[in-house]
């Protein structure tokens, strides 16, 4: 997927674990992982505003492009 | 009036297609014990004669017994078919009942019951004209063209469809975090 989620690096540098961050933001530790793992199709602008609140960063800290092959799990949906 | 979820119209409605699936389940295994025994009877007359002694019951059930055992086994296989559709829809409303509508496995569930309903109306034409065919004179039931059933078949099949979209809206709502 050539969007990359980095909460993986933003927590490591605010030396925050993914628990803590789920009790602040009331997203649970398993859609937090699933986030992290870039598993996510879509993240909602309540929850991106709820994690640079909580993390004092930007989105762009959060979310980078990168080029390379296109998404398929649109694909994957039509089987 | 709740449509969806526990004690709602949903749950009744199981609770009917629970009833019907296993007095369909006892009608069919009756119904095919019976072709058996028709069969047996059919293709050995004298064992009919040991146990009735009425020569003409004998005579008939030699002339008739095939006929009247294939009749029996069209209507197991037609009943079988309905109980394919019903113990589908169970497992359908089982899913409306817990709440989750568009459980992925709905659209197999839906495209097999337009399957079938496609396949009993074909059968349904075959056994009337194989019966037409093979005693003339009996009343058969209709086998003419329906234009409800067909339109039946592609609304499930079109149903399917829908739930597929549906299946699909909740794996995406689902990773949307």
């Amino acid at each position: 997927m050539p969007v990359r989620v980095n909460l993986d690096r933003v927590l490591l540098d605010r030396r925050m674990s993914l628990t803590e961050l789920s009790d602040r933001v009331g997203v649970t530790i398993a859609n937090l992982s699933i986030l992290k793992t870039g598993k996510a199709r879509a993240v909602r602008f309540s929850t991106l505003d709820a994690l640079c609140r909580e993390l004092q960063c930007q989105p762009g800290d959060l979310l980078t492009f990168e080029y390379g092959p296109a998404d398929s799990h649109d694909e994957d949906d039509e089987d | 009036m709740r449509a969806l979820g526990p004690g709602s119209v949903s749950s009744f409605l199981k609770i009917i297609l629970d009833v019907i699936y296993v007095g369909l389940w006892i009608f069919v295994s009756l119904l095919s014990l019976f072709t058996l025994v028709a069969l047996l009877f059919s293709f050995n007359p004298e064992l009919l004669a040991s146990l009735l002694p009425i020569s003409d019951a004998v005579e008939a059930i030699s002339r008739d017994g095939p006929l009247f055992a294939g009749a029996l086994a069209a209507w197991a296989l037609l009943l079988g078919g309905w109980m394919v559709i019903v113990e589908r829809l169970r497992k359908i409303f089982a899913t409306l009942t817990a709440g989750d509508p568009f459980h992925p496995d709905n659209v197999v569930r839906l495209r097999l019951i337009g399957l079938v309903l496609a396949g009993l109306e074909v059968g349904r034409y075959v056994f009337s004209g194989m019966a037409r065919w093979l005693a003339p004179k009996a009343k058969v039931i209709d086998d003419s063209f329906t234009l409800t059933a067909w339109f039946s078949v592609l609304v499930v099949f079109v149903l399917a469809e829908v739930f597929r979209e549906g299946a699909r809206l909740r794996r995406e709502a689902e990773l949307t975090i």
